[in-house]
């Protein structure tokens, strides 16, 4: 049994405690979902379980923490217990947020990534190629296992990270936001994966930003808001118990849209209305711009050379590892058009399908959604809309500019893009400093881009932060910056891969909201998305990438 | 083709090493000669990346070689024979002779040392020292200040991408490149200090600091045969070095 007793919890920032008069208690089997809006408390929760009790960063925590029968009382003085990190993970494994930061750099393959955690217990060599072998079929891993772990897609990554977690065969498992980025397909086999670790005894915590559709037998859902409980119970309770007065909406639900703003993402010919179909592009309704054009286009990956799982190895030094290396003769990077970008893409070495004939037109006002299993080319899609990646062959022309050989920097007049990865997005030292960024580089006045910046921060509730550093805030208001980053720079297209992932009810409300106002102000917007309700809710039609083609599913 | 692995990485870097230690034993140009043509020559174009190491060669010997070339071949006191008199400067027979052989042994240094480590698996390399029981944090910090450097350089790209996409032009000059290095240098390092600060507390998760002797995933590739050879290259090489400095 492993159980939490929280007096209180408090940041060194004099803010108000993070957490308060909370127990949390999780028996062996036993699953429970912490749910909870941004800034509830979940990830500190989290932390706390696993045994992170932030004394060495001058947090102060009042309370229990007790595992096996060994409790430890903490006081908030520098005299209370240390923790021993490895003795304490032996037992209680985790799965922080953002998985590229939880990755070993120790590790050439996924293989070798999954086995870090036992290897460094001493399992031999042996039995940990078969333990991989094991959690790799179950969380559906095994044609990654020869991949560089850094390479892959954000859905492959979270569930590699997910993997050595569970190859660490604790007694309990903590995971903040596992499913995070996952395809449908992805987070049924997490989802099974973490019942069939709950069904042999290991006592799972995940938190979720909403409450679940479904969760394993016999779960409970602990609600938080402002570092309380507010509510604990079964989920099919917790679903009955208007919890959105609480900020915590449910999965897969529709967000609320603001009144004023619903009309304009329906009412509009799909692209199986009068506008024909996506294989039939530059056709547009009667006096609509056309703002975004892809015809024809290719891109191939070459294949990733196939590593042993184990034992001798062929070389790593084959170039055909890396999907856009300067001697791939397919789909390219900006790099190689004269613009200095890195070869690397997030969404490139995904070793999909490649893009085989895509044709899309986008005209303003409307909404468009990408969906795709992990790894099918969707991010691939939106990086070729604002010159991050160049097709093989086909044309892409986005607000009347045909992406030939530009610099991928002269497009962000024309196209605002909103990675997948927020943390891959942000690099100045003020939330202020980031947002104007994109302002001034493109020709604004220091004065009026501080001005824009401030106005985008506040439409989407983070004006009063324009001070802090932008890894000071919590990962929704990291997305928030990232999105306010886009709008400020004043784009008529915003492309935006996985906008959704992790927003809490309220955050992921205020994007529609915002989208919707964006093509009701003559803007278009593409994004790539598992969260077919949000898709539903405010794109004009949706597409899904299959094959390397795309395939129409629904007009709005 | 890149040639398929069928040493333990420590086999080929004491050979490389040794070898080194041979040419320098045997101060002699006829076998500075003998191992570039023999080893050197034949190790690169069969590393599978002939190119990427001849560049390396070029950029690392090169300078190395045309100012020893120009020392020595102008400048070389002992020389007699004179060739030609540029001013100060002499041409001499003996100093040309010199500065080749001191070239032949330069060139045979960074190829062996060049091709063993470009054509070295850094992952089968940590995974011989974590088989061999070498201390885990030293293999880590080996590892992670060889792995540094793509790191670096995929994390320099993201911000970059990022800052492309937000409107920054990068043109082909030198002035725009090197505005575009400042650019990304301050969020870069910040985000490497960032990401090691999570990282330690990552690698404590997941058992790093467990006592104990750590394992790896990677099949040890070493085998009795290849020690006994590593430690009869070791000897014989000793012997043999003794043996030509007290007789030569």
């Amino acid at each position: 049994m492993m159980r939490l007793e929280c007096h209180a919890y408090a940041y060194d920032d004099g803010g108000a405690p993070a957490l308060a008069d909370l127990t949390c208690e999780v028996r062996a089997g036993e699953y429970v979902v912490v749910a909870g809006a941004s800034g509830s408390g979940k990830t500190t929760l989290a932390r706390l379980l696993a045994g992170r009790t932030g004394g060495d960063a001058g947090a102060v925590f009042r309370g229990t923490l007790t595992l096996a029968d060994e409790m430890l009382l903490f006081s908030g003085n520098p005299d209370d217990p240390r923790i021993d990190p490895a003795a304490w993970s032996a037992v209680v494994a985790y799965v922080a947020q953002g998985a590229v930061g939880q990755l070993s750099m120790m590790s050439a393959t996924v293989a070798e990534e999954i086995a870090f955690g036992p290897s460094n217990r001493g399992v031999p060599t042996g039995e940990l190629v078969r333990l991989v072998g094991e959690v790799a079929g179950a969380l559906g891993l095994r044609d990654l296992l020869h991949r560089d772990p850094r390479r892959l897609s954000g859905g492959q990554l979270q569930r590699t990270v997910i993997a050595a977690a569970m190859m660490q065969r604790s007694r309990f498992l903590v995971l903040d936001e596992p499913f995070q980025g996952l395809d449908d397909t992805a987070a049924a086999d997490v989802a099974a994966a973490l019942d069939a670790l709950r069904a042999g005894g290991t006592g799972v915590v995940v938190c979720e930003p909403m409450l679940p559709r479904s969760a394993p037998d016999g779960a409970r859902v602990l609600g938080l808001e402002g570092g309380r409980v507010v509510h604990e119970g079964p989920l099919a309770e917790a679903l009955t118990a208007g919890l959105g007065r609480f900020g915590i909406g449910t999965a897969g639900g529709s967000p609320r849209l603001v009144a004023g703003t619903e009309a304009v993402g329906g009412g509009r010919p799909g692209p199986g209305g009068s506008r024909g179909s996506v294989q039939v592009p530059g056709v547009t309704a009667a006096g609509s711009r056309e703002l975004v054009s892809v015809r024809d286009v290719r891109c191939r990956y070459r294949s990733a050379s196939k590593r042993p799982t184990s034992g001798r190895s062929t070389s790593r030094r084959d170039s055909s590892k890396r999907a856009f290396s300067r001697r791939n003769p397919d789909c390219r990077a900006a790099s190689r058009r004269g613009d200095a970008s890195s070869a690397d893409d997030h969404g490139a070495d995904t070793m999909g399908d490649g893009l085989r004939g895509v044709d899309l037109s986008v005209v303003a006002g409307e909404i468009v959604a990408v969906t795709g299993a992990n790894g099918s080319g969707k991010s691939t899609l939106l990086q070729l809309l604002n010159g991050l990646l160049r097709a093989d062959s086909g044309s892409v022309t986005v607000d009347g500019t045909l992406i030939t050989r530009q610099a991928t920097g002269a497009l962000a007049r024309h196209v605002g893009f909103l990675f997948q990865d927020t943390d891959q997005q942000l690099f100045e030292r003020t939330v202020l400093r980031e947002v104007s960024y994109g302002p001034r580089i493109t020709g604004a006045g220091k004065a009026e881009a501080l001005q824009r910046a401030s106005d985008a921060l506040e439409r989407v509730g983070l004006g009063e932060f324009g001070g802090s550093h932008p890894y000071e805030l919590g990962f929704v208001q990291r997305r928030l910056v990232a999105l306010a980053s886009i709008m400020a720079v004043g784009a008529p297209v915003w492309v935006l891969d996985e906008p959704t992932a992790g927003l809490d009810a309220a955050t992921r409300d205020l994007l529609a909201g915002l989208l919707l106002q964006h093509a009701a102000g003559s803007g278009a917007v593409v994004l790539a998305t598992h969260d077919a309700a949000f898709a539903r809710s405010v794109a004009s039609w949706t597409v899904r990438l299959v094959g390397g083609r795309l395939e129409q599913i629904d007009a709005g | 083709m890149p040639r398929r692995r069928t040493l333990d990485p420590l086999t080929e870097l004491l050979a490389a090493v040794l070898l080194v230690v041979l040419v320098l034993v045997v101060n002699r140009w006829e076998f500075s000669l003998g191992v570039l043509a023999l080893v050197v020559l034949p190790a690169v174009l069969l590393s599978g990346k002939p190119r990427q190491i001849g560049v390396a060669l070029a950029v690392v010997a090169g300078p190395l070689l045309i100012s020893s070339l120009l020392l020595h071949g102008l400048f070389f006191p002992e020389g007699v024979s004179v060739l030609a008199t540029l001013g100060p400067a002499r041409v001499t027979w003996e100093g040309l002779t010199f500065a080749t052989m001191m070239g032949l042994r330069m060139a045979v240094f960074t190829g062996v040392l060049l091709t063993a480590a470009m054509t070295l698996d850094i992952p089968q390399l940590l995974a011989a020292m974590t088989h061999r029981g070498w201390d885990r944090k030293l293999v880590f910090v080996i590892g992670s200040a060889l792995g540094l450097i793509p790191h670096v350089a995929l994390r320099a790209g993201q911000i970059t991408r990022a800052q492309q996409s937000r409107g920054l032009v990068v043109g082909r000059s030198p002035l725009s490149r090197l505005r575009a290095l400042l650019a990304v240098t301050t969020p870069l390092v910040i985000g490497l200090l960032t990401d090691a600060s999570e990282r330690t507390s990552m690698l404590e998760a997941r058992g790093f600091s467990s006592s104990g002797a750590r394992t790896s995933y990677l099949t040890d590739t070493d085998t009795t045969g290849q020690r006994a050879t590593r430690w009869v290259m070791t000897g014989v090489v000793l012997v043999f070095s003794v043996v030509w400095l007290v007789v030569t």
